[in-house]
């Protein structure tokens, strides 16, 4: 090997290993200053060490925020809507893909619409529609809107299209329905776009945020990040209180955090195609 | 048997996509028409907006933002002002950032991409509001980034406090221009409610530490796109070049960059339409504040809605984004479409 | 089966979005009254966790003696909060009502005037800025002045007597100019009109006129105050709390980063839950060119029109201005009773609190008309950059604003 050629992956690691820094470093500040007291985390932001090492933020907030009741909701939203978007996701992109029936084009043409649609003017007419349904500042509220979205149904319509239609011919001969064929023959198959679809749809609606504000009030009925960010903007009253915000926030990044080593491939299931290759 | 199986899909297509319609049409199309509508009028909040006793506005609340001197104006320029600078400064710098890395976590001759491709992008994946909180800490006056600059022996700004636009701090410092007693020619004329002065204000302080977390949350995404760009390449080209004696830059610049047009595209028109919807970060960071140097149109018309009670007029702030992020999606779809 | 599951997925859908329907449509005019026992949502802008607590405390209270049960919830931002919760139909029964934000309130229909036959035991000038058409609406909580706090360990510290205590504003920025020391602030004073503008009150000038009909800021008394205030924080001797890392004035104070601050009598409460062992004076506000000039703040307990449970609700709000119960606020956030029979009982238990009284005899109130809040929000967005602003422009830039929202 030449000396150009180390020089230049020398560079290359110094490149690699300082944007790493960059990008993770954050994540340890996080950590560790969620578990220093509040004077120690203003005087010494950067140190990765907590001294003295307290776990104080985490006693108080499960002590005496509204957490728990956060992290119920966000748990049972968040299988609500995966199971719905899943489920709702491949039925439509799959008769999208491979049923005939008059209005299909019309339909997946308002499918490519709605994709554009962008979800931060859908604030104030979400909650006009929420509130004139009577179903503002309930569960409901919380989820059924979220049930079901544009880009999910693109990515399974995508994916049938792809998968050779003999299978089904065979199915089909024997005499199957629609239905029995969709649910056992189609959906076995499709396994791969059903785990990416899920994963999509756990990050999409553990994280959301928009959504909450505008369909429920009710402390109650707070998710994660919506109980975050009150805690952030002043409920905690008017002090900062770093650490408690910090270990509030980890705790919300911990889920995805799992599910993202678990299920990278997922996650990067282009790239990593992309690299098969390579 | 044809017909049957046929008669059976009809009933069974719409039975199938029957959920999704229902869902996306009552959440989606109606919500739209909805805010539509109460963009004509000035409902106040109370009660019910679709009863004849609602005020009919017609244009005015669209006018009001254009045309008529005002506050609303002010505060819409503001905002338009605030987000075109956070899209000038966000868009490039997260391309060129994600481009970079894709390029050298793809390079042939080292080992272990799988964990830095990981650790570019884990903060993709997480919540912005959770996010929000870690960079509020960050950029807190005597928080991690005014640490490291001290390290530096620079003393950081305040950051959320601080409403100065950066051009101006830039012309202040080259001395051209006395920031406190801006030239006239520039203060004293302007166009859609803001002086010229204002216009080149730059993002403020505040706004930049906004950019800084969104370029580090979203770089990660997109240098996936350009890696998967990048290993889709053929190889030959690369070393037809490198037989010609071409250098590394040439290469890039020749035989690479080109290739890789398509992604650039989609990179950067995926972030216009994104950074013109931002509103999680200054929701949580910041509010708009320090001196509404954060507000974007965005948040300014959930704050018109739900703080001042007019639902009219956030109604009309949210349309006109909305056929602003309309066009840009259309536009990058007719040029995607003609490249196939 | 699995047709059946998914035709049950569909119809459930369905019927989600069909009775919802039939809910909503109907504005209902006359609201449906419960009585017996309820359970009553009260919201509230709370200054910290004393003053939450101590209402939670109260609401439970009342909760046990009366069969029914509360729920407190503080707001982050009650004015947003209650904004959707108002149109969403869905209105807390019982909230506070800032002085400033109730004409407001009370021109949309979204008020309860319950207390028509209720005034007769309050301050008079406060029940007046609960009042719209003759009606008073709601009945004042509490009131506050702001006053000059000082911390006496950093004030000693600089070499500084009692005899020191400034009266002016030369003296002020005499004093400040001596408590400037590393890591120390002199004074921190919250960026919002809510306490800048007692500098305009000092120089005997105001937003608007007394009938509040005329936007009167851009006055060389008014510029005065501001450069004023410009030059405190041009020289480093004021800051904004957001400056000193702290939510608002009080923790600053609290955590000895200001030697001084101004705020109102809820700084007791704070500083005491918060930091306990600060020892600190309260001093009236230094008086300027016009002389000795302060704000006071109100609120009332307000029961939504929209209310099931109006009863009940106003059988909590009268279980919470008892004068033993304010009292009780009192001792736990420092707030002055708005019954005139607890004003003497005040005075006497606490004598330390002398300049927040005093302060009640010159106080301004807030601006208080319809339509102004979008302008007084930029107001407060101007009073942010007044460091590098420029005075008379944000006055203008006040009365251009006012006059369009004032109809002038």
């Amino acid at each position: 090997m030449t000396t150009r050629a180390l020089a230049s992956r020398f560079a290359g690691y110094a490149i690699l290993i300082f944007f790493s820094l960059v990008f993770l470093y954050p994540f340890v500040i996080q950590i560790s200053n969620s578990f220093k007291t509040e004077a120690d985390a203003s005087a010494n932001p950067l140190s990765p060490v907590p001294h003295p090492f307290t776990t104080d933020a985490f006693d108080r907030i499960f002590g005496s925020t509204a957490f728990p009741t956060w992290l119920g909701n966000s748990v049972l939203v968040t299988i609500i809507v995966t199971l719905g978007r899943v489920l709702f996701g491949s039925m439509a992109g799959y008769a999208l893909a491979r049923l005939r029936f008059p209005g299909r084009p019309v339909l997946f043409a308002l499918v490519l619409g709605m994709m554009a649609v962008p979800p931060v003017v859908l604030l104030i007419p979400k909650f006009l529609v929420l509130n004139q349904l009577g179903m503002y500042n309930s569960y409901p509220a919380l989820i059924v809107p979220l049930l079901a979205d544009a880009t999910g149904i693109f990515i399974m319509k995508q994916f049938f299209e792809s998968v050779p239609v003999s299978v089904e011919e065979a199915a089909r001969i024997d005499g199957a329905g629609v239905f029995r064929m969709f649910w056992s023959v189609v959906l076995p198959t499709a396994k791969p776009a059903l785990i990416t679809l899920t994963i999509l749809s756990f990050q999409g609606s553990w994280n959301e945020f928009p959504h909450t504000l505008v369909s429920v009030q009710d402390p109650g009925l707070f998710t994660l990040p919506r109980g975050l960010a009150d805690l952030v903007s002043g409920s905690l009253g008017a002090g900062t209180q770093y650490p408690l915000k910090l270990g509030a926030a980890l705790l919300a990044t911990i889920p995805v955090a799992i599910i993202f080593v678990t299920f990278q491939r997922y996650f990067v299931r282009d790239a990593n195609e992309g690299a098969e290759r390579g | 048997m044809a017909t049957g199986i046929r008669g059976n899909e009809r009933g069974a297509g719409w039975l199938f996509i029957a959920p999704a319609a229902i869902v996306l049409g009552l959440f989606m199309a109606l919500p739209i028409l909805m805010a539509l509508w109460v963009s004509l009028t000035s409902w106040n909040g109370q009660g019910s907006p679709f009863t004849s006793d609602v005020p009919f506005a017609g244009l005015d609340n669209y006018t009001k933002l254009f045309a008529e001197d005002g506050l609303a104006r002010q505060d819409f320029m503001t905002s338009v002002r605030n987000n075109g600078y956070y899209v000038l400064f966000v868009v490039p710098i997260q391309t060129v950032l994600a481009l970079g890395l894709a390029l050298v976590v793809n390079n042939r001759m080292l080992k272990n991409k799988g964990f830095f491709r990981t650790a570019f992008y884990f903060p993709s994946v997480t919540s912005s509001v959770a996010i929000s909180v870690v960079f509020l800490f960050m950029f807190a006056n005597t928080g991690a980034i005014n640490a490291v600059l001290g390290v530096f022996g620079i003393d950081g700004p305040q950051w959320f406090a601080d409403p100065r636009g950066v051009l101006h701090l830039l012309l202040g410092w080259t001395g051209l221009v006395d920031v406190n007693a801006p030239p006239a020619a520039l203060a004293d004329h302007g166009v859609l409610g803001l002086t010229w002065w204002d216009w080149i204000s730059g993002p403020s302080v505040a706004m930049c530490a906004i950019i800084t977390l969104v370029v580090w949350t979203t770089s990660g995404t997109f240098m996936l796109m350009f890696l998967a760009a990048l290993q889709n390449l053929p190889v030959q080209l690369d070393e037809a070049g490198l037989i010609d004696g071409a250098n590394r830059w040439q290469r890039f610049r020749h035989i690479t960059l080109p290739q890789l047009r398509p992604t650039l595209f989609l990179v950067l028109t995926l972030g216009l339409i994104a950074t013109w919807q931002v509103f999680d970060q200054i929701y949580v960071m910041s509010q708009g504040n320090p001196a509404k140097t954060t507000l974007t149109p965005a948040f300014l018309s959930y704050r018109t809605a739900f703080r001042d009670f007019d639902y009219g007029s956030g109604a009309a702030i949210s349309f006109v984004l909305f056929v602003l992020i309309v066009v840009l999606t259309l536009f990058q779809r007719w040029v995607m479409r003609e490249r196939r | 089966m699995t047709t059946r599951l998914l035709l049950a997925a569909v119809t459930a859908g369905t019927l989600v979005a069909a009775s919802a329907c039939g809910s909503g449509f109907d504005d209902n005019s006359k609201t449906q009254q419960s009585s017996g026992p309820a359970s009553i949502q009260i919201m509230i802008a709370s200054s910290g966790d004393a003053e939450t607590k101590s209402v939670q405390d109260a609401a439970a209270a009342w909760a046990k003696s009366s069969g029914n049960t509360a729920t407190v919830t503080p707001a982050q931002d009650i004015v947003q909060q209650l904004g959707q919760a108002l149109a969403g139909n869905t209105p807390p029964d019982v909230f506070y009502v800032d002085a400033a934000r109730f004409a407001d309130y009370a021109s949309v229909g979204a008020l309860e005037p319950y207390a028509q036959d209720m005034g007769g035991a309050f301050l008079p000038a406060l029940n007046q800025s609960f009042t719209d058409g003759g009606k008073l609406y709601c009945v004042p909580k509490d009131v506050s002045t702001l006053a000059l706090e000082i911390n006496t360990d950093l004030w000693k510290k600089a070499g500084l007597t009692d005899a020191d205590y400034p009266t002016t504003w030369d003296q002020l920025t005499a004093v400040a100019q001596k408590l400037k020391m590393p890591g120390v602030t002199p004074l921190a004073i919250g960026d919002t009109r809510d306490r800048i503008g007692a500098f305009l009150v000092q120089a005997g000038g105001w937003w608007v006129s007394k009938d509040g009909k005329q936007p009167t800021a851009d006055t060389p008394q008014n510029e005065q105050a501001l450069a004023y205030v410009q030059s405190l924080l041009k020289n480093g001797l004021a800051k904004y709390p957001k400056a000193l890392d702290a939510g608002w004035a009080g923790e600053a104070f609290g955590k000895g980063k200001a030697a001084m601050t101004i705020e109102g009598n809820w700084i007791k409460g704070a500083l005491t839950s918060d930091f306990p062992n600060l020892k600190y004076v309260v001093k009236e506000l230094p008086a300027g060119p016009a002389g000795k000039g302060t704000l006071s703040f109100t609120q009332c307990w307000g029961i939504a029109a929209k209310s099931q449970h109006k009863q009940q609700a106003v059988s909590f709000v009268q279980a919470a201005t008892t004068a033993e119960q304010q009292a009780a606020f009192t001792k736990a956030f420092g707030v002055m009773p708005s019954r005139t029979d607890a004003q003497s009982a005040y005075q006497q238990q606490y004598p330390e609190d002398a300049p927040f009284v005093a302060g009640a005899q010159y106080a301004q109130g807030p601006v208080n008309a319809p339509k102004m809040d979008s302008v007084l929000a930029d107001l407060d967005a101007q009073l942010q950059g007044l460091q590098t602003g420029n005075p008379k422009a944000i006055l203008q830039r006040f009365d251009k604003n006012a006059k369009t929202a004032l109809g002038g």
